[in-house]
């Protein structure tokens, strides 16, 4: 009777064994369909001149060389593509978290007639695609002689991610106790002056996701840039790559070699802050 | 030099907004607090429409009537302080107004304008009138017939289009939700290592767009990209393979559109397996304990506890999911968008961002979006509807 049992339960143990093995098995080959093909860039990134077309498969191929992250930033313009991007998403970035927080305040901390409507709005303004508004922000882009500048960049993106930033901002606000505020209005100071010295400082950490999140977006952006830059000084790294990646024959090594500077603080940033990312994501629509 | 001249720039920029923000809030404040004033009327109907006059005339935009416009628009806003808002709720409203007025700028005036622009004709001929003038043809519905009866691009209809789209839009979203359900569900063990696969898994979604589509489309590449080698080598080393007709097939010219689909399919997986991973771990296990004594089967747990408590976090994913697969122009653009690139894989929106931008049919663009725009708000009018429903029902 007991030996039969511990026979039961050997036999469990071993299904269960087997079990979590086939897990592993599945869930590594999803995550090697994840990253092989960043592997690949890298590299490619690493070949020598003359075997870029190879059909060779290993991930270190002979005669690894930094060749083509050398020419990348000797031949080309990545390092200025770079300062523009840098430039405009911090502009953009550092005006959206800045526009956002205010507001967010207000939907915050007070009742005021228009306070739904306002939140229903800037929910719905969701709702219009991105692509959409492309065309008339390029004609008034355009009209205000703004082409080709990092102004007209600004501009076009800085909006883009306000909704979500009050969206998001105001959600941590919420969290923050009022009593705080309270004590700090009986002890003498304004409204403004609470928000400024109590509610901003504590804040913090969602002011830096709202601001990783404008950030992120805007670095990332191609398509506003496709039609608003188009001479190669302007470029943001979106357009410089493609613009590798279109000279297909010759450039490929240092595409490759740009997509990995670019690629690494890029994901260093977003799997730091994607926690927060997605709580923020999902927390409109869940409460809506 | 150019760095610092950019600098320069950049800056110069911010501080005009910040000027410009700190103008308007003093002006809203001097509204809010003072409406009761002896001298309430001479600042609000004199005093301000002669500012703004001046500002106009110093940058060069003064145009014969904007003094009356200005003083009519003055004394409006006056009356309706005075009268109406009588310096209520002023902080709330301070406090939005530098947003509210961004988004009016440009998110609701762009809008406008697209609709104000699809009853014109702008287009390359007559671009160059309106950037000098500022008038266009007035046409009337003639774009909107247009949009249903001629091609936005070379051939392809705006029906085939839509098909188009819809297969896209479903295709995408139930891989994603299928493939995202399954690794979550994966995942969900007690595992080792789950959060170095978790981390791995994510990989996609954290790239940059615009370098995990490249890099993809170069996967796809018909000779030196990874799918091909792979298929020939395997050919190779199975010649019946072979016979059956597998072997390196031209991705990008003979199926753009299963590439795009392939492309977006992998990258759209991490997202929904994270949410939907984040959902499961919200369940409590006691329910599966219940399960398990009154001798549930796998398949039952699944049925009747994990998918009615993960609806919740999955239907507005889902929502959000199709609404942005709809929207893709990013990987059909940079797939297919290059010179000589072919339209056998363009959606909706991607064929309206090359009826724009690669065919510089402005005003036909514009009625475009109009129509995908209603036709995205009359779907998700309809998804929600049937969401609210799903919610009552519980």
């Amino acid at each position: 009777m007991t030996g039969n049992s511990e026979e039961l339960r050997k036999a469990r143990e071993r299904r269960k064994r087997l079990k979590y093995l086939l897990i592993h098995i599945v869930v590594i080959a999803a995550s090697a369909a994840c990253i092989y093909p960043l592997l690949r860039i890298f590299s490619v990134s690493l070949r020598p001149g003359d075997k870029l077309f190879s059909t060779d498969l290993s991930i270190i191929p002979d005669g690894a060389s930094f060749k083509a992250y050398a020419s990348l930033l000797k031949d080309t313009m990545f390092l200025r593509w770079l300062w523009n991007s840098l430039l405009i998403t911090l502009a953009t970035s550092f005006i959206g978290v800045s526009l956002a927080s205010t507001a967010a305040y207000a939907f915050s901390r007070f009742r005021f007639p228009g306070k739904k409507a306002g939140l229903i709005l800037l929910l719905s303004s969701q709702m219009i695609p991105a692509g959409m508004l492309i065309l008339p922000l390029f004609l008034m882009i355009m009209k205000l002689r703004l082409m080709n500048t990092y102004l007209g960049m600004i501009i076009a993106y800085s909006v883009s991610s306000l909704p979500f930033s009050i969206w998001i901002l105001k959600g941590y606000y919420d969290t923050i106790p009022r009593s705080l505020e309270e004590a700090a209005l009986v002890d003498g100071t304004s409204q403004v002056g609470a928000f400024w010295r109590i509610i901003l400082p504590l804040s913090t950490p969602a002011l830096s996701i709202a601001f990783l999140f404008n950030f992120t977006t805007a670095w990332n952006e191609y398509l506003v840039a496709r039609v608003v830059l188009f001479s190669a000084k302007q470029y943001t790294w979106t357009l410089g790559l493609f613009e590798l990646q279109g000279q297909y024959i010759t450039q490929w090594g240092m595409f490759a070699a740009g997509s990995m500077l670019v690629t690494i603080p890029v994901l260093c940033v977003f799997l730091y802050s994607s926690k927060w990312l997605i709580s923020g994501l999902t927390l409109g629509s869940v409460k809506g | 030099m150019d760095i610092l001249r950019s600098i320069f720039e950049v800056s110069g920029f911010i501080l005009l907004i910040a000027a410009g923000v700190a103008a308007m809030t003093g002006y809203l404040y001097s509204h809010f607090k003072y409406y009761d004033r002896a001298w309430y009327w001479p600042l609000a109907v004199v005093a301000y429409p002669l500012l703004a006059l001046l500002g106009l005339k110093a940058a060069g935009l003064y145009s014969d009537g904007a003094f009356a416009w200005l003083l009519g628009a003055s004394a409006l806003i006056a009356v309706f302080f005075r009268y109406i808002v009588k310096g209520r709720n002023s902080l709330p409203y301070l406090l939005l107004a530098p947003a509210f007025v961004g988004l009016a700028l440009l998110l609701v005036y762009p809008f406008v304008f697209e609709v104000y622009l699809s009853f014109h004709d702008l287009k390359l001929t007559t671009i160059m009138m309106w950037k000098n003038t500022g008038s266009i043809p007035f046409v009337w519905f003639r774009q909107y017939v247009n949009v249903f009866t001629t091609s936005p691009l070379s051939e392809v209809s705006f029906w085939a289009l839509l098909g188009r789209t819809l297969l896209w839009t479903f295709s995408n979203v139930f891989f994603h939700v299928a493939g995202g359900f399954g690794l979550a569900l994966l995942l969900n063990n007690s595992i080792r290592f789950k959060g170095a696969y978790r981390t791995l898994l994510v990989v996609p979604w954290a790239m940059p767009q615009v370098v995990a589509v490249l890099a993809m489309r170069g996967e796809f590449h018909a000779t030196n990209g990874f799918v091909n080698i792979v298929l020939s080598k395997l050919a190779a080393a199975f010649p019946f393979l072979a016979h059956l007709g597998l072997g390196p097939v031209q991705w990008l010219s003979d199926y753009p559109l299963l590439t795009c689909t392939l492309i977006n399919i992998w990258l759209g997986i991490p997202f929904m397996m994270v949410v939907i991973l984040g959902g499961l771990q919200s369940i409590s296990k006691s329910y599966y304990d219940a399960a398990d004594i009154d001798g549930a089967s796998y398949f039952q747990k699944l049925r009747y506890i994990t998918l009615p408590l993960i609806k919740p976090v999955l239907m507005p994913a889902v929502t959000l999911g199709t609404v942005w697969t709809f929207n893709n122009i990013n990987v059909i653009y940079l797939v297919t968008g290059q010179a000589g690139g072919t339209e056998q894989a363009d959606i909706l929106v991607s064929a309206l961002y090359k009826a724009a931008f690669t065919y510089n049919r402005y005003s036909y663009s514009a009625a475009f979006a109009i129509v995908v725009f209603a036709l995205l708000f009359f779907i998700s009018v309809f998804y929600l509807h049937g969401f609210d429903a799903a919610k009552e029902e519980r």
